[in-house]
């Protein structure tokens, strides 16, 4: 094994920093991937778990009491006719978006170190739009009647879906997003559900991933298609996960309400999903390439390339709170100026700003040293404040506009009820289930991809030994 | 792997029907030579020699893809981008044609007096339908060319198999009925393989 702090040890920034670390064969790599699969779970796995299901558990209980009740169990009401429902679901479809990032767009770019990383934020991506979808479902009152305005299906009422309205268009990007990632995410699976039906040790296990690799046997005739099917899926997720969250953006933007009526808010909405994506992904990433044992795939290069990413988007989310101030300010209009320099800043809701501010614009920037970017307890605290401030950039979107808009005398305050707040925690609760049971029956990391990458170094003309370069 | 069965009529129809006993046409096993190459290197310039030594029905078995085995093997074009690019087209009609006959002839709906037909408001949906034809055509496109989902392969049957997932370079070939199945053993080792096995499909 090489040393465990790589970027310790290249003194030389121009000096490659390896990506697998360590000398791996392919069946080497092949067993240290797969073998937290084989592993039992262990306590703090089972312990993990329990916490999820409760989490889940409430989850159940706000859904049944949400649709026995009505949402008038929901804290919202005019002027906030909007709350944590789209809070909720603009916040995890963001998270999502990491995942088809780095799946998608760093694979057309060729950046190599995707490849230990991909399959993981995949997962994510998959989990947490689940978690998106459920909001705007529900936040309907009563989905079933739901459906007539929503999809284009031949009612007897014989009325159609308006075209026009950016939530019906929300409704096609949403659905075409997590179709899109089930089928990317599965079909990078497959070689993977192959190799582990083929070192199970049990029958049983055998015959399940036997049926969910759908009989693969790494057919040279297959992959040549295969390539082409994988990597036009990537091209297509690329578009697409800009399109999604530009849509999103649409729900607002379109609208009039001070704070919301802007035309900075696609990209803005784009970088800020990245965003809260990659600080999701290094949630996650850092306990699990602890417990997992894939520090070797999942190397310290991979965290500080994570950490230059958020502090990137980072920055591009404090330009975007920039300009909304500069516009309202040039704008001229009373309203403008009045939500972003009076309400955001001082209106009852002014903690939730100025926390977002700093979790979002501050955190970022100790980014630049590379000491706090190599460190594991900081990036990880960072990450969590991030996705902290991510949240209340949403609440302050979508509440902190409603609560004071035009006229003084329809402000009203806003407050969740325990409704709200189960759903919310509840679907942190689905996530994490979904994400355990991802990370105890399936590779965490894409094998095939790991081996492939570690014969084109091995073939770099310009490369040392295996696995020691770049 | 024992799963279902499934013969493609392969090779002029060996295949058997249902009870294919009874028809008087007994089961022909289809028969592979399977060998093992030490390194992708190796087995590129193994299916190389084999398919020049006139060896119709080559595939390999890799866990990951290897450049150059599509000239290897002598594989023509993919089709995929092709279906790929029917779906993307196909998806961008169907969106837009469906929202011009909801909201323009069957249901106009005046909206402030705009247009029933305000093309900027169509590209999202369009967009979308074109995407999600393109990545499911994609992915159905290619488990049909595939061939797949198969559980039962003739190849399975070696136990030597199981490490075409993990580390293992095979090469198949497909053994004609009436071909000399030494001489393709013989062949196969002098192509540079390092282990030759041949395998009979079972027939359940």
């Amino acid at each position: 094994m090489a040393a465990p702090n790589p970027a310790v040890v290249s003194q030389d920034p121009l000096e490659p920093v390896p990506l697998i670390d360590g000398k791996y064969t392919d069946a080497t790599i092949n067993n240290s991937l797969l073998e937290h699969v084989w592993r039992g779970a262990g306590k703090g796995w089972w312990a993990c778990f329990a916490v999820a299901l409760s989490m889940l558990g409430l989850l159940l209980i706000a859904l049944t009491w949400t649709l026995y009740k009505g949402i008038g169990s929901w804290g919202n009401n005019i002027p906030v006719g909007w709350a944590f429902g789209i809070i909720n679901f603009v916040w995890w479809i963001g998270i999502g978006h990491a995942g088809t990032l780095i799946s998608a767009i760093l694979l057309l770019f060729q950046q190599k170190w995707r490849t230990s990383i991909n399959r993981f934020a995949e997962a994510m991506t998959l989990f947490a739009v689940i978690c998106a979808l459920l909001f705007p479902l529900i936040h309907t009152g009563r989905p079933w009647f739901a459906a007539y305005w929503l999809l284009p299906y031949p009612s007897v009422q014989g009325i159609w879906p308006q075209f026009k309205s950016p939530l019906t268009w929300d409704v096609f990007a949403v659905s075409t997003y997590f179709t899109i990632s089930l089928l990317f995410w599965f079909l990078g699976l497959v070689p993977d559900l192959a190799a582990l039906r083929d070192s199970s040790k049990s029958k049983v296990k055998r015959l399940v991933y036997g049926i969910f690799s759908l009989g693969w046997r790494g057919s040279g005739r297959h992959w040549q298609e295969y390539r082409w099917a994988y990597l036009l899926l990537a091209g297509l997720s690329t578009p697409l996960v800009l399109s999604v969250h530009t849509i999103v953006s649409f729900d607002f933007a379109t609208s009039v309400i001070p704070g919301w009526h802007t035309t900075i808010f696609p990209p803005y909405f784009v970088a800020g999903a990245v965003f809260s994506g990659f600080a999701m992904v290094m949630t996650w990433m850092i306990p699990a390439r602890k417990f997992l044992g894939l520090k070797h795939v999942v190397t310290m290069k991979h965290l500080e390339n994570m950490n230059k990413i958020m502090l990137v988007t980072g920055m591009m989310v404090g330009y975007g709170y920039l300009m909304e101030h500069f516009i309202a300010w040039y704008s001229g209009n009373p309203n403008e100026m009045g939500q972003f320099f009076l309400t955001r800043w001082h209106g009852p809701m002014r903690w939730i700003f100025r926390v977002m501010v700093f979790c979002n614009v501050v955190v970022p920037q100790i980014f630049w040293w590379k000491r706090w970017r190599t460190s594991i307890p900081v990036m990880w605290v960072a990450a969590i404040l991030i996705n902290v401030g991510m949240w209340c950039e949403r609440f302050n979107i979508v509440v902190t506009s409603l609560h004071q808009d035009f006229l003084p005398s329809s402000w009203r305050n806003y407050a969740p009820t325990w409704v709200d707040l189960s759903l919310f925690v509840g679907t942190i609760g689905l996530f994490s289930t979904l994400f355990l049971l991802f990370l105890k029956f399936v590779p965490a990391v894409a094998v095939t991809e790991v081996k492939e990458l570690r014969h084109e170094l091995a073939h770099d003309p310009t490369a040392e030994p295996v696995g020691e370069t770049h | 792997m024992s799963g279902g069965h499934e013969q493609q009529g392969h090779d002029g129809g060996h295949g058997h029907d249902e009870g294919g006993h009874g028809h008087g046409e007994s089961f022909v096993p289809r028969r592979f030579v399977l060998a093992e190459f030490g390194s992708p290197q190796a087995l590129l310039e193994g299916t190389t020699r084999m398919r020049e030594g006139g060896y119709k029905d080559l595939d390999t078995h890799t866990p990951f893809p290897i450049h150059g085995l599509d000239e290897a093997l002598g594989l023509g074009k993919p089709k995929i981008p092709t279906i790929v690019l029917c779906g993307a087209i196909a998806g961008a009609c169907i969106a837009y044609s469906l929202i011009y006959f909801c909201n323009v002839i069957d249901f106009p709906l005046n909206i402030g007096n705009r247009p029933p037909h305000g093309p900027p408001a169509n590209i999202p949906i369009t967009f979308e339908l074109a995407v999600l034809l393109a990545g499911g055509s994609s992915f159905f496109g290619f488990f049909t060319l595939a061939g797949l989902p198969r559980p039962y392969h003739p190849v399975f049957e070696s136990e030597e198999f199981r490490r075409a997932s993990v580390d293992g370079f095979f090469l198949s070939v497909d053994l004609p009925i009436g071909t000399d199945a030494d001489r393709a053993v013989a062949d196969a080792r002098a192509a540079g393989a390092t282990g030759v096995e041949l395998v009979t499909e079972s027939e359940r």
